[in-house]
């Protein structure tokens, strides 16, 4: 029979828009699968030795140029990883998780995935002078990700369960 | 007295409940109010980054610096020793000609006709021309090629090569036209303009620069060149990384040492465009087409 551990905190759940879980979750996926297409062209050296004729639009020159790495990992890998950690965090039961850990884990990953997106915009327009739509897709669904996090968190309810 | 005394409980834990309730809709509301505020402020510092660039000047400008190519170096490039040529063989060569059947010739008059569109800022087209020149050098002469290099803010930065632009190109076999449609001067996030492509040159691009005829992964890309609609190139056939630190001086200097890296990509591939240069002029001149260079490919390019 189990015991009752009296004095224990009771466990917690936390309430959010229906919306947001769905929305997050959907996002995080696209952008997995969008991250994972990249990886798969970094690691299979799937561009070709030309010049696409499409001006600005050179995904070729984005994901072969130095920016292309950080401290020596490719950003599409780190793209990966970022979005194979927050599908987890997007799952409903995750959002159902009142564990602060859970929840700013959540807050924090995509505020760095904001700041990142914000370095690798910079560097496709000032520093590498094309943009690369598979790129640009994976920096519209962090952004999206970030508002719908943001939104979804401030709008939780914590509660006790009684 | 005691029901009245717990009516006064329950009435003043409804109020601290409804108050409680009141205190949490406005904690609520003021953490909605700084998520939106961080949204829009993430939103406006990408609309002000966006802004700048595209309000700004464009990145700057290169100095336009095609000039008439140095003689030594179109000498080196177009008098390359035939042994050299049959030395190399098949050479390193990354992507060959891609062959087609079934197309009607391509012809300009009575000879048949090798296109070639490209630009001056592509290190692919770059990294091409050497080779393309190599091989129609043993078909025809050269006049007025200039010497540039590719963009340098693109990927193989200031790649040193030759520009068709301006060129002519006599031969008995053949006629080679070369379209360089952009320099490498910087104009905002492009090029600036330089040959447009004729109405029949460009029905050309569009039909044979496409998917079935060439890879969709390259399709519509340059360097593109079509040989007498036999077969067509959609890219480099070797990296322009060979040329990474190199000028067109100490690339055109190796090009007498068969064993250089530089010499096996470049005459390498030559050799594969001379083996269906020679199937496009019935294998004329007889001198340069039954020579074993010319023909190091013939099996691998059905020619």
């Amino acid at each position: 029979m189990p015991r009752t551990v009296v004095g224990a905190p009771a466990p917690t759940t936390a309430t959010v828009p229906r919306w947001v879980p769905l929305t997050s979750l959907v996002l995080a996926v696209a952008g997995l699968g969008v991250a994972a297409y990249l990886t798969y062209e970094h690691y299979t050296q799937g561009t070709t030795l030309a010049c696409p004729d499409t001006g600005a639009i050179n995904c070729a020159k984005v994901t072969s140029s130095d920016q292309s790495y950080v401290f020596g990992v490719p950003v599409a890998l780190l793209g990966l990883l970022f979005f194979v950690a927050l599908v987890p965090l997007c799952l409903p039961l995750a959002w159902r998780s009142a564990q602060p850990a859970v929840r700013w884990g959540r807050v924090a990953a995509v505020s760095v995935g904001v700041l990142f997106v914000f370095y690798l915009i910079y560097a496709e327009l000032f520093l590498i002078g094309s943009i690369c739509l598979w790129c640009t897709a994976v920096h519209v669904l962090t952004l999206a990700l970030f508002a719908v996090v943001a939104l979804g968190t401030a709008s939780m309810d914590t509660t006790s369960e009684r | 007295m005691a029901t009245k005394s717990s009516s006064r409980r329950t009435a003043q834990e409804r109020a601290r409940q409804i108050v409680a309730a009141q205190r949490k809709a406005q904690e609520r509301q003021r953490r909605l109010l700084i998520a939106g505020a961080a949204v829009a402020v993430v939103l406006v510092a990408l609309g002000v980054l966006v802004a700048v660039k595209f309000l700004g000047n464009g990145g700057g400008s290169t100095t336009p610096d095609t000039t008439a190519a140095d003689p030594a170096v179109i000498t080196a490039l177009t008098t390359i020793p035939p042994a050299v040529f049959d030395q190399v063989g098949p050479g390193t060569v990354d992507t060959l000609p891609k062959v087609i059947s079934g197309e009607p010739p391509l012809k300009s008059g009575d000879k048949p006709l090798v296109l070639y569109v490209g630009a001056e800022y592509c290190p692919f087209c770059a990294a091409q021309r050497w080779a393309v020149v190599a091989a129609l050098a043993r078909f025809g002469t050269f006049t007025n090629l200039g010497q540039t290099h590719s963009a340098s803010n693109d990927v193989f930065p200031n790649t040193p090569t030759l520009s068709f632009h301006g060129m002519t190109y006599t031969s008995d076999h053949l006629v080679f036209q070369g379209v360089e449609t952009q320099t490498n001067v910087l104009a905002g996030n492009s090029y600036t303009a330089l040959d447009s492509l004729s109405a029949e040159q460009d029905a050309i691009a569009r039909k044979y620069n496409a998917a079935p005829f060439v890879d969709s992964k390259s399709a519509g890309s340059i360097p593109f060149v079509d040989l007498g609609n036999i077969a067509l190139i959609s890219g480099a056939s070797f990296s322009p990384k060979l040329f990474a630190g190199k000028t067109a001086k100490q690339i055109s200097d190796q090009l007498s040492t068969p064993g250089s890296t530089v010499t096996q990509a470049i005459v390498g591939t030559a050799n594969a465009l001379t083996t269906l240069l020679c199937r496009m002029t019935n294998n004329q001149p007889a001198t340069v087409c039954s020579s074993a260079g010319a023909t190091a490919y013939k099996d691998k390019l059905n020619a």
